[in-house]
């Protein structure tokens, strides 16, 4: 009874009930463990629900019109096997697209990473003001992606943007930055305006790092950018793992490019200059200016299976470096 | 607080004196670049189209254009857009919050078998790249004809987010065993149980989840855009494509003037759920 009503309160994944210990349980008390066992049913219901409904059924729907020439409108489409496939296998358009998208997520996750340690670390020191300098560092994670479109749209406009005012001040040219072959820049620069976000998650991890540590390495004479790299870095690197997975997938299935074009609606996908039209713009322009139902859901899965073997490959790559300091007499 | 600053030696502390210097001029620069997107939004906000047209770039505006603001919200129906952003939001960070709620208490509180498994796909579906999911979720909703209305967000709400289930399961594992011992002699059901005990234990997470919950819809642009048409979207939408002159050029002023007026209420709301908000982040960021 008590083992059983332990691991009912179980607080973490790993302790919760074991296949032996509930079936030891069964025994004297199988009406309440029954009851119990209907009851997680009942709660977890909605999610189950709604993962196979809203997840489950519309993933397995694209992978149905993936292999058809369904576009919504023609009444004899049809069932063409790898076709669609076959063809994006062969169109340079998406090999491009998918290049630009990885090049993307290879720039900006490390740089948003580094950035959003960095604050941290700069914040986590003691400091007057350090509550509003956090709040106002983490304030642009809040703006949604609209406002963010519009305000870099105008801080890098041609003519009234204020970078090219401070460039022309100190004598440069203007450069028209949310054209090719620089409006990638400003992509990239988006994504560090949010670094803020990381910046908290960082500052939750800092301040877990036992002080003890940093002590200890104080005394042993090590550096301050020494104790850094050899003690917090490694800490926190169950958070920059997660926040490495989070930001690549971010970042593959970013609409931004869309939010700084010229015009920005799914009609007007044109707009988006050569350098930014990335995988998930072409998947867009595909399904919703050319109505390709069938091929932009081929297009779906490829990237789907991407960012799996990618997540994958960084999981896998890490497992040697993250290092994991779970306590076991840990009282949380 | 680090072990230097305990050191009289004079000569470390001028050293540390001027270490602080080039800190804080560190931290005020970047804060500054950091704010500086926002500062200039709202300074285009406040210009002429004129100011903006031309080549050397005006830094400030020669007459505040206050009137722009009104002009933004007259040019649009910017309030009934307002109205619908607020409509779906309020749906949504609502369901969405009790359904969660719901299915966190489960996987705190409860155990069957499969529990495990269960709990790693929900983890695992936090990392489901959701625009590749909206596309073709937007093809069933059209053939089910819930396009241009706000069943969508009803089905989404009440399917709960894994994100904050995981806020709530983290809560609830955390409550003493004792709060429902009781209620589980007398023969309550887990549904009392979590109404009437579980539940009005935790305003803080409700309070956060529907915060974060509010903003997500609030900022979510291509759902919105892809399921209503333009009278029935929401304010996200309308801020980026209505503000187009009868000629197909943008009205760059109003546009962002109409742009302070969309993200001002969500950094209003993040200022004062701050503490929640941050709190949340830091549980789910990475535990």
């Amino acid at each position: 009874m008590t083992v059983d009503q332990m691991s009912t309160v179980a607080d973490r994944p790993r302790a919760a009930a074991t296949a032996g210990r509930t079936r030891s349980a069964e025994r004297p008390r199988s009406t309440m463990t029954a009851r119990r066992h209907r009851a997680f049913y009942m709660f977890v219901a909605p999610w189950i629900v709604g993962f196979l409904l809203l997840t489950i059924v519309p993933m397995a729907y694209a992978l149905w019109l993936s292999f058809t020439t369904f576009d919504g409108i023609s009444p004899n489409w049809h069932y063409v096997g790898l076709g669609n496939y076959r063809e994006l296998m062969n169109d340079s358009v998406t090999w491009d697209s998918l290049g630009r998208a990885g090049l993307f997520a290879l720039v900006s996750v490390p740089l948003s990473i580094i950035a959003g340690l960095g604050l941290a670390v700069l914040v986590n020191r003691p400091l007057r003001a350090r509550g509003l300098f956090r709040t106002l560092l983490y304030l642009p994670a809040v703006v949604p992606p609209v406002g963010a479109g519009i305000a870099f749209k105008n801080l890098f406009d041609q003519n009234a943007g204020a970078t090219n005012g401070v460039l022309t001040f100190f004598g440069f040219d203007a450069v028209g930055w949310l054209a090719d072959p620089y409006a990638r820049y400003v992509l990239i620069m988006t994504v560090l305006w949010g670094a803020g976000n990381i910046m908290i998650i960082s500052l939750a991890g800092l301040q877990d790092v036992p002080r003890e540590l940093h002590e200890a390495a104080r005394i042993d004479g090590a550096s301050s950018w020494r104790t850094f790299r050899s003690i917090t870095v490694p800490l926190l690197s169950p958070v920059l793992l997660f926040q490495t997975v989070t930001g690549v997938i971010a970042s593959v299935q970013t609409i931004m490019p869309m939010l700084l074009a010229p015009i920005a609606t799914t009609g007007g996908l044109t707009t988006v200059p050569q350098s930014n039209y990335t995988y998930m713009i072409h998947v867009f322009s595909q399904y919703f200016a050319l109505g390709r139902y069938g091929y932009a859901s081929a297009l779906l899965w490829v990237l789907f299976v991407l960012i799996l073997i990618a997540t994958g490959l960084i999981f896998r790559f890490t497992s040697g470096v993250v290092f994991y300091n779970v306590d076991p007499e840990a009282k949380k | 607080m680090t072990a230097t600053s305990l050191n009289p030696e004079p000569p470390v502390r001028v050293r540390i004196r001027t270490h602080r210097l080039v800190l804080y001029t560190v931290l005020v620069v970047v804060t500054g670049l950091f704010l500086g997107p926002f500062g200039w939004l709202v300074l285009t906000a406040l210009k002429t189209p004129a100011e903006l047209a031309s080549a050397p770039v005006h830094w400030v505006p020669a007459h505040i254009q206050w009137h722009n603001f009104a002009d933004a919200f007259d040019l649009i129906d910017f309030l009934g857009y307002a109205r619908n952003s607020l409509i779906i939001a309020f749906l949504y960070a609502g369901l969405v919050t009790l359904s969660s709620a719901w299915v966190g208490y489960g996987f705190a509180r409860l155990s069957a078998p499969g529990k495990k498994t269960l709990f790693g796909i929900l983890i695992g579906s936090m990392m489901l790249p959701q625009m590749i999911t909206l596309l073709p979720t937007y093809l069933i909703f059209a053939k089910l004809g819930m396009v241009d209305t706000y069943w969508p967000w009803v089905l989404w709400g009440l399917s709960s987010a894994p994100y904050l289930v995981f806020l709530f399961r983290q809560f609830f594992a955390g409550l003493p065993r004792e709060l429902e011992e009781a209620a589980i002699v007398d023969g309550c059901g887990y549904g009392t149980i979590f109404w009437r005990i579980f539940l009005p234990q935790s305003w803080p997470v409700l309070s956060a989840s529907f915060v974060i919950a509010f903003t997500w819809t609030w900022g979510d642009y291509i759902a919105p855009q892809l399921l209503l048409s333009t009278d029935k979207s929401t304010l996200a939408v309308a801020v980026m494509t209505t503000y187009v002159s009868s000629a197909g050029t943008p009205i760059t002023n109003l546009q962002a003037a109409a742009s302070v007026m969309y993200v001002v209420p969500i950094l209003l709301i993040f200022l004062v759920a701050q503490r929640g908000f941050v709190a949340g982040m830091s549980t789910t960021g990475l535990k």
